[in-house]
């Protein structure tokens, strides 16, 4: 009896919750919005854009995604699942473009426009792709390093992962600028996205280039990773950074971190249900939007921080 | 009266029987049947194809679950033997362009031996508790599967092994399929094979079984192969599945396999649960998953609710063990 009586606690469980999150069925246009995850600042920002266009636009949006970004095939089942539901239109992020390809041909089949937000994936038959254009992204973090010193100087980058084509558009918008202005890049190494990785590729860096005058870094992490390696060592020379996280702008705030190229999530998302809407109604849509950058440095980090924390409310 | 009282009590008995054979289906029929009426989206043969699809790789780590907790012993391994098998069928097949057949012999051949790693480490160093021998391979295979590409996934795997974990035969997934074929094949192996009936001999009581003749480390050497065989196999059809080979593939999936075999009636003590129960104890793990994604429930509260489902599932065991010891 006793298993009987748990079931029953399971199945009031179940409904229970379904019940929080009940089902609207009311003719407007529904959009499926599948994350890399919930569970991260970065997607929040996602999140709070789409959850504003759904209010202002009048859709009905709902927004999910595994619990961690390694989750691969739970995305792959939450996109399953969102197919099986018959949206009018998909937004994905995929965690791995190569992984969410069979998906894509499901909802084709089924006449589902997909969307791709923040990053790409290599499918020809996807409505758009919303997300930061990286290489502009790193030239604007080249001018703004040059910005700040004169030619002739040498500076060093820290690079993403080997194949994260992103970071690698970053890395070379950023020298091409810096090149460009006379500033002599003599380092370029790897850091994998890792804050501790960053201090101890910054470290190996000093030892050989002792005279480095800047850092550019293709993520905020790794600046942050840089700059400890470089206050170890009691240097003060400038350090750009890329994404615009809280807490590189806290680190700008404090006058650490020199500045940040920072990208738009919240746009990522807003775009993304607003585009998806077009899509609905056979609008013509631009094959690529960019979502654009600012550049934040510290006069305008306290209005971003603003801006963001608003968001996680 | 003595008649009476003996006669309510052979009833309840037959009841408690009929419960603790049946516990696990009868909940995954209310379960299907609260899922229909709260969503018209969960009773369609789309989404029952999905719901198979989603959870054939978890009902092949199961089942080699299973084995070892039939023995009350563990197998904390199976995700990261998945990641590493079919990461070294990735560098065989892709990126040096051998055979796909070879690559997947490649992919179960590693899958094998690091099964049969955990029976050594357990029976030859006589570690005292697979759960201590499993989560060294389990930390083995994952920093290999890491190593071999320096974290990156492999993908463009040639289609003939993309099949089996991607295409239909008309609606019905070849994955499931092929769960089906492993799952009547451990059934006639557990119970009409001599060394089937060795596994839950040893569950029950591993110094009789030794006493009675039966060469305990040979079978546990077996069961743990096995074990690793199927991680292996799941990985297969995980890579048809999500079109590439990641190493953190499976990451924590022992923690839902071991949670089907008990959802589905065995005994965390060894010598007790069927085959067919493993099966239930996935399909319900999957149709929840299933329906809270219909019913757009965060992943988070999903995360709560299938605690929850293995708590009971497993407190359900403590109360049949210490009602039979009564």
């Amino acid at each position: 009896m006793k298993r009987l009586f748990i079931i029953g606690l399971i199945l009031c469980l179940v409904w229970f919750t379904a019940g929080c999150e009940s089902m609207k069925e009311d003719g407007r246009p529904k959009v499926m919005v599948i994350l890399k995850t919930l569970s991260s600042q970065y997607w929040k920002f996602v999140e709070a854009g789409a959850k504003e266009a759904a209010k202002k636009l009048n859709v009905d949006v709902t927004i999910v995604g595994p619990s961690s970004e390694a989750k691969i095939d739970e995305q792959i089942s939450l996109l399953e699942d969102a197919i099986t539901q018959e949206p009018d239109a998909l937004v994905v992020s995929p965690s791995q473009p190569v992984t969410v390809i069979p998906a894509f041909e499901m909802a084709k089949k089924k006449k589902i426009p997909v969307l791709l937000v923040d990053t790409d994936a290599d499918w020809d038959d996807k409505v758009t792709f919303l997300g930061t254009d990286n290489y502009t992204a790193g030239k604007k973090g080249g001018e703004q390093l040059a910005s700040m010193l004169k030619p002739g100087d040498k500076v060093a980058i820290i690079a993403g992962a080997l194949g994260n084509t992103a970071m690698d558009h970053r890395v070379k918008g950023a020298k091409e600028v810096l090149q460009a202005k006379g500033i002599k890049v003599v380092a370029e190494q790897p850091a994998d996205s890792d804050k501790e990785k960053a201090l101890s590729v910054m470290e190996n860096i000093l030892q050989k280039n002792p005279d480095i005058k800047g850092v550019f870094s293709a993520n905020d992490d790794m600046a942050i990773g840089a700059l400890r390696a470089l206050e170890a060592r009691k240097l003060k020379i400038p350090v750009i950074g890329t994404d615009g996280t809280i807490e590189a702008l806290e680190s700008i705030q404090a006058g650490n971190l020199s500045g940040t190229i920072a990208q738009n999530p919240y746009q990522m998302g807003y775009k993304g249900v607003e585009t998806a809407l077009k899509a609905i109604r056979k609008e013509k849509v631009s094959k690529r939007i960019d979502t654009g950058v600012d550049v934040i440095t510290r006069k305008n980090a306290q209005k971003k921080m603003n801006f963001l924390k608003g968001l996680l409310d | 009266m003595l008649d009476v009282a003996g006669k309510v009590s052979a009833e309840k008995k037959i009841a408690k029987g009929f419960l603790d054979k049946f516990g696990a289906l009868i909940g995954l029929i209310l379960l299907s049947v609260t899922l229909t009426l709260l969503t018209d989206k969960f009773l369609t043969l789309d989404n029952l194809m999905n719901i198979f699809r989603q959870s054939s790789v978890n009902c092949l780590l199961a089942i080699g679950m299973l084995l070892t907790i039939l023995t009350a012993g563990i197998d904390l391994s199976v995700g990261s033997i998945l990641a590493i098998s079919t990461m070294l069928m990735g560098i065989v097949v892709v990126k040096w362009g051998m055979n796909p057949i070879l690559g997947m012999a490649v992919c179960l051949g590693v899958g094998a031996f690091f099964g049969w790693l955990n029976g050594i480490l357990l029976t030859k160093l006589r570690l005292p508790h697979p759960f201590i021998s499993t989560l060294g391979t389990m930390n083995i295979a994952r920093g290999l599967a890491l190593i071999v590409t320096a974290a990156a996934p492999i993908a463009g795997f040639p289609y003939m092994i993309q099949f089996v974990g991607r295409e239909f035969i008309g609606p019905v997934p070849i994955s499931f399929l092929l769960v089906i074929i492993v799952y009547v094949g451990f059934h006639l192996f557990l119970t009409r094979t001599a060394t089937g009936r060795y596994i839950y001999a040893i569950g029950g009581n591993k110094e009789a079984a030794r006493l009675s003749g039966i060469n305990v480390n040979r079978v546990l050497v077996i069961v743990y192969t096995m074990s690793g065989l199927m991680a292996a196999l799941a990985g297969l059809v995980m890579v048809g599945r999500v079109n590439s080979a990641f190493p953190l593939a499976g990451l924590s999936y022992e923690l839902d396999a071991i949670a089907a075999v008990i959802i589905g009636g065995a005994s965390f003590f060894g010598g007790v649960g069927t085959v067919w129960g493993t099966m239930i104890g996935a399909l319900i793990i999957a149709v929840l998953r299933n329906g809270l994604n219909l019913l757009n429930v965060s992943a988070d509260f999903q995360m709560a609710v299938i605690g929850f489902v293995i708590i009971t599932a497993v407190f359900i065991d403590v109360l049949r063990q210490r009602a039979s010891k009564m």
